[in-house]
């Protein structure tokens, strides 16, 4: 490929990443993919493509007005041209394929926890500190992993939002209430559930996203103390701005 | 004239791409629906974690590439051999301390060792600032301090990393001749045919670099895809529970968390977050082995390496970090179960 040409296919596809990821910036399907913690870098990112891809359109401009035979000796050096077509793969599968968060489709491989893993740094006192209506699925599931007496918990009012999930191991008219947890970006994410119970639970549909209002219990799953919300209401809701919890 | 060739042979890979669109088609009418919605699923999981990986990458590879372009315009040939000692342990421990400074991890690190040995950095040194970049790199040490506190996973975490990037280092000063180990560089026109009085002016040096930067974006760019995508074709049909059930004992958990490191191939930036979510169901020197080769070898990694050194310096490249993090788990596991 002649040296105007690849150095034209790179500004264009410069262009077009730099797009795309301003994007999915702008209609804040980023969530869906990294942790929100690392957008400023993807901002660093965007504003560098820019930069890139502008320098490519002047290094175009300037190689015009330039001597015609130097097309000739350019012929064997340029890259191979393999390198352009590999990047319209992440392109493609962005627009080809709709952005959808990871849901229980990833169960199968990435399986689903319902007592979280995540010690650390965390301890309960900050979690205590918050209203219980405003503790999230990974907010009960941490506490009764770190308290070993969850009898303070039962009866207090909860309200959490997650993707409804059916399984084997639950009765009737109980469901899951799931959330991934990302680190980094949707490669780490884990699934994390807390049991829902409601009359109804025949009438939701699997993956779709539900607030779930009423009064906390616990139930043992495989010989696990894990956190059960007697449910009240159950609405559904629009997917989540984040649809993933940061640990 | 001259610009009908170029557009003759572009048009031949968007033939080929329409027919296999329209073969797969078909093939996908006969397939019942069921199968559909099950593909539509892994298909979205395999999206998603692909984007993950790619976004998340992309910024530190920028900002690898532009650290190769500006040693490019700003160092000369020959230099880096100047600065650095050619004597194996001096060279090899330069390297790794080199790695102290620069802020890159595994995706930026690769095309900037490149151009490094370009500018005639010794071979031992090279590959000690490689292995040693990813984790000892001041982002890593804040992000692994907050997320496990400055205590002994991060004191450990950085003295086997440097303890394994010298060693990997030292085998290689064995090899004298470069080329045995490095695949040519394959370069513009532009990068050696001009001399660095040709770029006068401070501007022009900048432009040369972005150039360069560009370039080396896209050739590495295609092999980070290649990784991200082979990652999550892993992520989306090997089962990470099955895996991590499998794992326990102080031998067969450290393995479990080698083998996750590969198959995760998460930025060394940011692996300490994942790793606290590990502490819980596997020991201290199982997740430190995690911390310690992660950042070193992953799928990404591998295949970029294969881009810049030959294959059997690749088996080194891995073997032996594989083998130091495995046996440094399985020590601590046994010391402190």
């Amino acid at each position: 490929m002649p040296k105007r040409l690849y150095r034209s296919f790179q500004a264009l596809l410069l262009l077009a990443l730099c797009i795309f990821f301003a994007s999915k910036v702008a209609s804040g399907q980023l969530a869906y993919y990294i942790n929100l913690r690392f957008v400023p870098l993807t901002i660093f990112g965007i504003i560098f493509l820019a930069v890139l891809a502008q320098t490519m359109f002047t290094e175009i401009k300037r190689s015009r007005h330039l001597a015609v035979d130097d097309d000739e000796h350019d012929h064997e050096h340029t890259p191979a041209s393999a390198n352009l077509w590999f990047m319209l793969v992440p392109l493609l599968i962005g627009i080809l394929i709709p952005a959808r968060p990871l849901d229980s489709s990833a169960f199968s491989t990435k399986g689903f926890n319902t007592s979280s893993p995540l010690v650390g740094a965390d301890t309960s006192a900050q979690i205590l500190g918050a209203d219980s209506e405003e503790r999230n699925v990974l907010d009960w599931i941490k506490l009764f992993n770190l308290e070993s007496d969850t009898s303070p918990f039962i009866g207090q009012k909860a309200s959490v939002i997650g993707f409804v999930y059916f399984d084997e191991s639950l009765s009737e008219n109980q469901f899951f209430i799931s959330r991934f947890v990302v680190s980094c970006c949707a490669a780490d994410g884990f699934a994390i559930a807390m049991v829902g119970e409601w009359p109804q639970t025949s009438t939701l549909e699997q993956d779709s996203w539900v607030l779930v209002k009423g009064t906390v219990q616990s139930i043992t799953l495989k010989d696990q103390v894990v956190p059960l919300i007697k449910a009240e209401s159950v609405q559904p809701v629009p997917v989540p701005e984040q649809p993933y919890l940061f640990p | 004239m001259q610009e009908t060739t170029p557009r003759q042979s572009l048009s031949r890979p968007l033939i080929i791409f329409i027919a296999i669109g329209i073969l797969l088609m078909v093939v996908f009418s006969m397939i019942p629906f069921d199968f559909f919605t099950w593909l539509w699923g892994r298909l979205n999981v395999f999206a998603t974690v692909f984007l993950g990986i790619f976004v998340e990458a992309i910024p530190y590879l920028l900002l690898g590439t532009l650290a190769s372009g500006l040693v490019e315009v700003f160092i000369d040939r020959g230099q880096m051999s100047k600065w650095i000692s050619h004597r194996p342990v001096p060279a090899a421990l330069a390297g790794a301390f080199m790695g102290m400074i620069f802020p890159v991890c595994e995706c930026g690190v690769i095309p900037l060792t490149r151009r490094l040995f370009n500018k005639g950095l010794p071979l031992s040194a090279g590959v000690s600032f490689l292995l040693a970049a990813p984790v000892l790199n001041p982002i890593v040490v804040l992000s692994t301090a907050a997320a496990f506190g400055w205590g002994q996973m991060l004191a450990w975490r950085m003295g086997i990393s440097l303890v394994i990037s010298v060693v990997v280092g030292l085998v290689f000063s064995v090899e004298q001749d470069a080329a045995n180990v490095l695949h040519p560089v394959l370069t513009l026109a532009h990068e050696h045919d001009h001399s660095h009085e040709i770029y006068a002016s401070f501007g022009e040096k900048i432009r040369a670099a972005l150039l360069i930067t560009a370039d080396e974006f896209f050739e590495m760019g295609r092999y980070l895809i290649l990784g991200a995508m082979l990652a999550a074709g892993l992520q989306t049909f090997i089962s990470q529970s099955t895996l991590l059930a499998v794992g326990s004992g102080p031998v067969f958990s450290v393995l479990v968390m080698l083998a996750l490191a590969i198959l995760l191939s998460i930025c060394s930036t940011v692996d300490a977050f994942v790793a606290l979510g590990f502490l819980g169901t596997f020991s201290f020197g199982s997740v430190l082995s995690f911390l310690v080769f992660g950042p070193m070898v992953d799928i990404k990694s591998i295949i970029m390496y294969l881009q810049v050194f030959r294959r059997r310096a690749v088996v080194y490249l891995v073997a032996i970090p594989f083998m130091m993090s495995l046996l440094a788990g399985v020590i601590f596991n046994y010391l402190q179960p």
